[in-house]
């Protein structure tokens, strides 16, 4: 069983991954904003437009129906649960025993679902478009998700995170180079899982090229605030899985405060250089069509499937 | 041997087939041309590296030829050959099998490699035991780029490609044929690469294209 101490560590790591991952979306939005050679907005102001839109009435269609009117509640709900299995600056997070890898993707999933309902539930044109097209990237980047983690569970032995997490900070990446391979396959997951540039514009609002914003054009006032607030989660603790199972050096192992200082340090530091490093990424590309995007998800899933063999063979 | 060194080696595997893939996976000739450039850079370390356990001072010789014609000379000559085409010839835009299929397939064609080596009992060398798959599958993907596309520029790739496995073939099991012989064939690929660098270009003139297919055709009509 876990401390009192232990279980409080594990509350405020999920609580850190809530409030901060605006800040981690601020940080992006920056640093696009600066290689289009454009000031940008501070990287606080994630944090001042969900404040704004708190504050701000809201307009619901009396079409819709009450999947329209949770959705945001249960987008929200679901990612901020999966915040708290997710090792953060700690090796393991005492609440792993209740959930693993493969219960975070179904959280994912279950927004992801919700999201889809809604937007066809107020019968808008532009939801049917999004919902219809992100049906298509779910089904495709599925696969690819589920052979990468085979990759990652196979190597360090269980879904677990905290055991994940443990074992990959006990071991140095050379003798894994299947890793390598997945590493690069969850690289475009990332991608596509929070639709960033090659799979889906965040930024515009042309008919042509949004996915996601298509789906929750009809929200206003606080729901909007809480899907883009669980947006931003969905980002962090992706970035955070990513850090955390390729390059974990530098996480505590011990309830200390300056292990845990350490912890935290190098793990914003490294989601930092991780996040503005994905903001190049994308301002050197263009959205890429729609029907292209099977070609950048047959490199994910060719890069994870050399990954498995690669394990076996070894 | 030391482990590091084969922790290195395996990584420097890694990368071939990274590099490889990314020929399959892009349309570009300027892109497919980094890539060999990148692969051969590396394959110009897993040599020397090779040299190192071995102790064979020849083997340097070849890494720093490799080093000098395939990631200097090699893609200097190329780009300078087709610097003048115009850009959609430079572009794979129609190939027998569509791209992200080839992609699936050249995996396959990694698990093909990986399995094939397998049956050859070479279990007490780690180095080939590490890098046999790897040149296979380097000269089975090039193979597949060779049939599979329409254009002259993906096929002289496609050839570098096979090239590179059967350098690395050789080097990993015989630690490298005699330097005469090893000098002689980095002259023939430039011999090779200047011919069909002349002839790509006389086809690009006479064609108006640089499509294989034309030059199926016996009459011109």
């Amino acid at each position: 069983m876990y401390s009192m101490v232990e279980i409080l560590v594990g509350i405020i790591q999920g609580l850190v991954i809530i409030l901060l991952s605006p800040l981690i979306t601020g940080i992006m939005r920056k640093t696009k904003a600066r290689t289009q050679k454009r000031m940008g907005a501070s990287v606080l102001q994630p944090y001042y437009d969900i404040l704004k839109l708190i504050k701000k009435d809201e307009v619901i269609s009396d079409q819709s129906s009450w999947i329209f009117r949770i959705c945001p509640w249960v987008n929200f709900v679901a990612l901020a649960t999966a915040a708290f299995f997710i090792p953060l600056f700690l090796m393991y997070s005492p609440f792993g025993l209740a959930g693993d890898l493969l219960l975070v993707i179904g959280l994912f999933a279950l927004a992801r679902f919700f999201t889809m309902l809604a937007s066809l539930d107020v019968a808008s044109s532009f939801g049917g478009l999004g919902s219809s097209r992100e049906m298509m990237y779910s089904a495709l980047l599925e696969p690819a998700l589920f052979l990468t983690i085979f990759i990652v569970a196979l190597t360090y032995g269980g879904t677990n995170l905290s055991t994940l997490v443990t074992a990959v900070s006990g071991a140095t990446l050379l003798p894994h180079p299947q890793l390598i391979f997945a590493a690069i396959a969850m690289f475009v997951l990332v991608l596509g899982e929070t639709g960033r540039l090659p799979f889906d514009n965040p930024s515009t609002h042309l008919e042509l090229t949004m996915v996601h914003e298509a789906m929750i054009l009809e929200y206003s006032g606080k729901s909007l605030a809480l899907i883009e607030w669980s947006q931003a989660i969905k980002l962090l603790i992706l970035l955070v899985l990513v850090v955390n199972i390729f390059v974990p050096w530098g996480i505590s192992s011990s309830i200390t405060i300056p292990a845990l200082g350490i912890g935290f340090v190098s793990l914003f530091a490294k989601i930092s250089i991780l996040a503005i490093f994905i903001a190049y990424f994308e301002s050197s590309i263009a959205k890429w069509r729609l029907f292209r995007i099977p070609d950048l998800v047959a490199v994910a899933i060719a890069s994870s499937m050399i990954g498995i063999i690669l394990y076996y063979i070894k | 041997m030391v482990s590091t060194q084969l922790s290195i080696l395996t990584i420097s595997g890694s990368i071939l087939i990274i590099a490889t893939f990314s020929v399959v996976a892009r349309r570009g000739f300027i892109d497919w041309l980094n890539a060999y450039r990148h692969q051969s850079i590396v394959l110009a370390g897993v040599t020397a590296i090779i040299g190192y356990i071995t102790g064979i001072w020849e083997i340097y010789i070849a890494a720093a030829l490799t080093l000098i014609v395939k990631s200097i000379i090699i893609p200097k000559v190329l780009t300078y050959v087709t610097r003048r085409l115009e850009i959609e010839f430079k572009i794979e835009t129609n190939p027998y099998v569509s791209l992200r299929t080839s992609v699936i397939i050249s995996a396959l064609l990694v698990g093909l490699s990986y399995f094939l080596t397998q049956q050859i009992p070479f279990k007490s060398d780690p180095v080939v035991n590490v890098l046999l798959p790897v040149s296979m599958a380097q000269f089975f993907i090039g193979l597949f780029v060779l049939v599979n596309r329409r254009t002259v520029l993906s096929q002289v790739v496609g050839l570098l490609i096979i090239e590179n496995g059967l350098f690395l073939f050789t080097m990993v099991l015989t630690h490298g044929v005699s330097l005469i012989i090893e000098v002689g064939i980095f002259v023939d690929i430039l011999i090779g690469i200047v011919i069909s660098s002349i002839l790509l270009f006389r086809m690009g003139r006479t064609f108006d294209s640089l499509d294989v297919t034309n030059i199926e055709n016996l009459r011109d009509d």
